[in-house]
């Protein structure tokens, strides 16, 4: 649906974005992490047609966004930034209403109606929104950019500072969104939020440096270990264990035993069971996906730098 | 268009509830009033003398009011109150160019100019209803403040002095040059204001702006020159050209990746 294609991004002598190539498919989440700086902001910046890459392109539904395209294209993505950017001195619905003019939407004040209710500001709708919380903030933001229901969301760490409550509001509302086709870039820092939403997730520093589903990532820094845990004293199952690895260890309550065939893994319950275990759980060791993210930063030698920009 | 109209509403509202922003164009209307009453009635009253009675304005009066019949202190109020029309349709700009100058940089500096640069809104759009949102409010001070000048001089002038107001170069100077002087002041104001990072610095080059209209108010004054009406017509018509111009000279500076990446 929005593909970039080698995009590179250099400000003076410094390159942002390097080579990026990323496609968001309908119906996806694809949270982009990186460290500060990493050109996270710059990237969407890029897919939203704010900035133009110094070269590569972005393309929507096959349409290249260029100067030309752009106002068009612009239409078809619900860009919520990092800042809200909303005129504080005019009310909720007021700020949508001059965004559902600027997106010439059809039966605008029915629509505002909807979000507001969505996203339960309806008792906030004559609010000056300069007197509302940063959560009821955000949720007004994200009203303003789900507001001409895009098929594509482009959105900037949307639940940084909020609290449990309006992040969960606002996880559902990006999973509905999913279910009705919506594609959907989310940059983000919180770890447990890309595990939890994303379809995806692309790790970013300069370049791409991983891509793929959360479990798939957390696949590549698997251990191979088992753990095995059981009713009572593992230790009488050692010996048992340590016919499938030599090296098994008691690590707590359970059995860590290094498979290296995964197939191995149904005999080694069945012997341990025949030896008079009762087993309660058998899991392979995963990473967590920060883990993951550290690894993979690490290894590419990275550095938080700062963004090239000004409300950063 | 609908999409002007929408920043239009905005910046209609957001004054509204920031009614402040227009108190210099107010105080320099009250002000660009009070100044010619103060010197045709205010001056003569307190000193006893009649304006017809000083030969520097007898001369300089001369230049005015030849087809009415008009006696000689009438014939320099008329002078005097053309000379303030001017100045009085002219100087309500500056007010209104701070709110022009704040446009571009006000909307960085609040961080709502990215969001709404994320929106189909064109650089022309963005750009018109920036320059609309500061002239439509001054235009509607200037025209109640024209509406009482018009009233007060019909109050306390000479005979046919009023009438004598009533003429062409009056409906130029008031529907012609005032208004294009004021979009090319403003246009001029929100160039600056969108290459600029910081709104005194876009105040203070805007005012810049009124130094060549000043220089001709003070010459008419002194008398080194006289404005014709032809004059003004062209005058005002070639300012209305200049602003085409500086507008599509404003869509060509006003770079959306360098105001959202470089300013700080």
């Amino acid at each position: 649906m929005i593909a970039a294609s080698h995009l590179i991004r250099r400000f003076g002598s410094r390159i942002a974005v390097n080579d990026l190539s990323l496609e968001i498919r309908k119906s996806e989440i694809v949270a982009l992490l990186g460290p500060n700086g990493a050109g996270k902001t710059t990237t969407l910046r890029m897919l939203a047609g704010l900035i133009a890459p110094s070269s590569g392109t972005v393309t929507i539904d096959g349409v290249e966004l260029t100067r030309v395209t752009g106002s068009a294209l612009r239409a078809r993505i619900g860009f919520l930034t990092e800042a809200p950017g909303l005129w504080d001195r005019l009310t909720v619905r007021e700020n949508l209403a001059i965004y559902a003019e600027l997106y010439a939407l059809a039966g605008p004040d029915r629509v505002i109606d909807r979000m507001l209710e969505t996203l339960e500001l309806a008792d906030r709708a004559t609010t000056r929104t300069g007197e509302l919380s940063k959560g009821m903030r955000q949720k007004v933001t994200l009203a303003r950019a789900l507001l001409h229901n895009p098929p594509i969301l482009l959105l900037d760490e949307p639940t940084s500072g909020l609290d449990p409550e309006v992040t969960r509001t606002v996880r559902r509302l990006l999973a509905d969104r999913r279910a009705a086709g919506c594609a959907i870039l989310v940059s983000t820092h919180n770890l447990d939020e890309a595990e939890r939403m994303a379809d995806r997730v692309a790790v970013l520093q300069e370049r791409l440096i991983a891509v793929g589903p959360p479990a798939a990532l957390r696949q590549r820094l698997t251990t191979g270990r088992v753990l095995v845990r059981v009713m009572g004293n593992p230790a009488s199952l050692l010996k048992v264990a340590r016919k499938f690895d030599r090296d098994a260890t008691i690590d707590g309550p359970a059995l860590a035993i290094q498979m290296v065939e995964e197939r191995r893994i149904p005999a080694l319950v069945s012997a341990l069971v025949e030896a008079g275990g009762e087993i309660l759980e058998v899991r392979q060791e995963m990473p967590a996906l920060e883990d993951v993210y550290m690894h993979l930063v690490n290894e590419h030698g990275l550095t938080a730098r700062p963004e090239p920009r000004a409300d950063k | 268009m609908r999409r002007v109209r929408a920043l239009l509403a905005k910046e209609f509202l957001d004054l509204r509830r920031n009614r402040a922003a227009l108190v210099p164009v107010a105080m320099i209307t009250v002000l660009s009033i009070a100044i010619p009453f103060a010197v045709v009635v205010g001056i003569p009253a307190a000193t006893g003398q009649s304006l017809g009675d000083d030969p520097g304005l007898q001369r300089l009066s001369a230049v005015v009011g030849s087809e009415y019949e008009l006696s000689p202190n009438g014939r320099i109020e008329l002078f005097l109150f053309q000379q303030f029309l001017m100045l009085f349709i002219l100087t309500p700009i500056t007010g209104a160019m701070s709110l022009a100058a704040h446009a571009v940089i006000g909307e960085k500096q609040t961080r709502t100019l990215e969001p709404m640069l994320a929106t189909p809104i064109t650089t022309l759009e963005l750009l018109v209803a920036k320059v609309l949102g500061a002239l439509l409010p001054t235009l509607a001070i200037s025209v109640v403040g024209l509406v009482l000048y018009f009233v007060l001089i019909a109050a306390v002038s000479d005979v046919g002095v009023f009438r004598a107001m009533l003429s062409v170069r009056s409906a130029i100077l008031v529907l012609v040059l005032g208004p294009a002087a004021a979009l090319v002041a403003l246009q001029g104001a929100l160039v600056i204001s969108s290459r600029v990072n910081d709104p005194r610095t876009a105040q203070q080059f805007a005012v810049l702006l009124i130094m060549p209209l000043a220089a001709a108010l003070v010459g008419q004054f002194v008398g080194r020159m006289w404005m014709s009406v032809a004059f003004l017509a062209f005058v005002g018509l070639g300012l209305f050209g200049v602003w085409v111009l500086l507008t599509l000279l404003s869509v060509a500076l006003f770079e959306r990746e360098s105001i959202l990446t470089r300013w700080r």
